[in-house]
């Protein structure tokens, strides 16, 4: 009963100060996307890419770029989550777990949010945008979040014992951009090399997502969802466990 | 009533474990005593506080309390400086439970805090005696036994002492106050047993005057 009221007033809070503070602050969550979709679209129509893997560049971009946030929105949120929310635990009822899952919920929500503003822009500007498969495409986008959840939760408690590795994963975070395969088809990778790329479940994801939404999409055959899932479960025991053993040393000071 | 029992505390520091803060703490504050702590700079008041409170966890020993007892008011605890004092009120009002009464208790907080156009503005641009207002006006607003005060009414001006002394006044048939204050006649008002701390030892006097004159013979003349 404490713990629904703890994350009501918890996801609240989070609303507030992620769309209220500072000026327009909800224009800068959609701005990001649509920046990064629309001067790479500009740059692969000058150099004249219609098309990857069979399917419109705009769809290939806009699908695979909202995927990748989906995860690295989620997980900054979440990784930063206990430090950003230190004032609270001042107040007992309050646990660093329950900021952590309560900013993974948002981010999820706004995620959610911003990528249906963007297909409609997009279908406004006529694209066909509709997904074949929109199950496919919302299994994918899950799967994302609970690996950005599950990265989140195990740095977010790793950050505040060792403050260094928050530095060595943002090392890790900026070229995941690049080999998750956002820009750069990894169906387009020789071999090893592809198989060393597709270690990495967000290329999973990514691809999963394109492949919901045109289904002739030539997607990598070593697809596979249940990696997806069976990661992003690991991951969040891993986190959720790390939670567990340090609660008493993350409050503590 | 809280227990305090065998409680070691040091802190973490960039090199490594620091000093005992806190070496061996033994102490029962008896329900309805109001307690003052006295002792010097880093003697570890606060910190004694934090535990009591909760917010932080001993090393060594553990705490028992057998009664409700209020978060620890201090500098800036517990408030987001980015939100308004609006926010965070109504913040503190869901997670201790008062969704349903939410505006009743808001206009409490708010009657208390008297912060007037401020309550509307961020708390980081708030005096340390506004937020202190606002800190005193957030705990009053909820039944607690015991209220847990480091320095908080030590910003406040005139008006505002005069004001949490009554409201304490009000509250002292069901509720006590543990605190940290400098300001003997502070302590003196709002106490009626206090504890020493010196060397990471706690002595407990039933007569907050017996704490005051152990502490002055400690200091060098």
């Amino acid at each position: 009963m404490i713990m629904l009221s703890v994350w009501k007033a918890l996801f609240l809070r989070e609303a507030v100060s992620r769309l209220s503070t500072g000026r327009v602050a909800w224009l800068w969550l959609l701005f990001e996307p649509v920046f990064n979709v629309t001067y790479m679209l500009v740059l692969y129509t000058a150099i004249r890419v219609h098309s990857v893997g069979g399917i419109d560049t705009a769809i290939w971009l806009m699908g695979g770029m909202l995927a990748f946030f989906m995860f690295r929105r989620t997980a900054t949120q979440v990784m930063y989550g206990i430090s950003a929310n230190q004032a609270l635990f001042t107040y007992r009822q309050v646990k660093p777990v329950d900021s952590v899952l309560i900013r993974a919920g948002l981010e999820g929500f706004l995620m959610i949010l911003v990528s249906l503003i963007l297909f409609s822009g997009a279908a406004l500007f006529g694209f066909d945008i509709i997904p074949a498969d929109p199950l496919a495409v919302l299994e994918a986008f899950f799967g994302l979040w609970m690996i950005g959840l599950g990265f989140g939760l195990a740095t977010s408690v790793a950050i505040e014992l060792v403050p260094e590795v928050g530095k060595l994963i943002g090392f890790i975070l900026r070229p995941l951009y690049m080999i998750s395969g956002v820009l750069l088809p990894i169906g387009s990778v020789p071999q090893p090399y592809r198989d060393y790329l597709l270690l990495n479940p967000i290329a999973h994801g990514l691809e999963a997502v394109r492949l919901g939404f045109a289904p002739n999409y030539h997607a990598v055959q070593e697809l596979s969802i249940p990696y997806i899932y069976a990661f992003a479960m690991a991951t969040i025991f891993l986190g959720l466990a790390l939670h567990k053993r340090f609660a008493t040393r993350l409050v503590m000071q | 009533m809280i227990i305090v029992d065998d409680v070691y505390k040091r802190y973490q520091t960039d090199h490594g474990p620091g000093k005992w803060v806190l070496k061996g703490v033994t102490l029962t504050i008896p329900p309805k005593v109001s307690v003052g702590l006295i002792g010097g700079n880093g003697a570890g008041k606060s910190t004694l506080l934090r535990i009591i409170g909760g917010v932080d966890q001993p090393n060594r020993g553990r705490i028992e309390r057998r009664a409700r007892v209020s978060w620890p008011m201090g500098f800036g605890g517990g408030l987001q400086g980015s939100l308004t004092g609006r926010q965070n009120a109504k913040f503190v009002c869901r997670i201790h439970g008062h969704e349903n009464d939410l505006s009743e208790r808001m206009a409490c907080i708010q009657d208390f805090a008297e912060l007037g156009d401020a309550f509307d503005e961020p708390v980081k641009t708030y005096s340390s005696g506004m937020r202190s207002r606002l800190q005193f006006g957030l705990s009053l607003a909820f039944d607690f036994d015991i209220y847990i005060s480091d320095e908080v009414t030590g910003a406040g001006d005139a008006a505002f002492r005069e004001k949490a002394a009554a409201a304490f006044k009000n509250l002292a048939s069901q509720a006590s106050l543990i605190m940290v204050s400098h300001g003997e006649g502070t302590l003196k008002k709002f106490c009626s047993a206090g504890i020493w701390l010196h060397d990471g030892k706690a002595r407990w006097f039933n007569d907050i005057e017996d704490a005051i004159k152990a502490y002055r013979k400690t200091i060098p003349t």
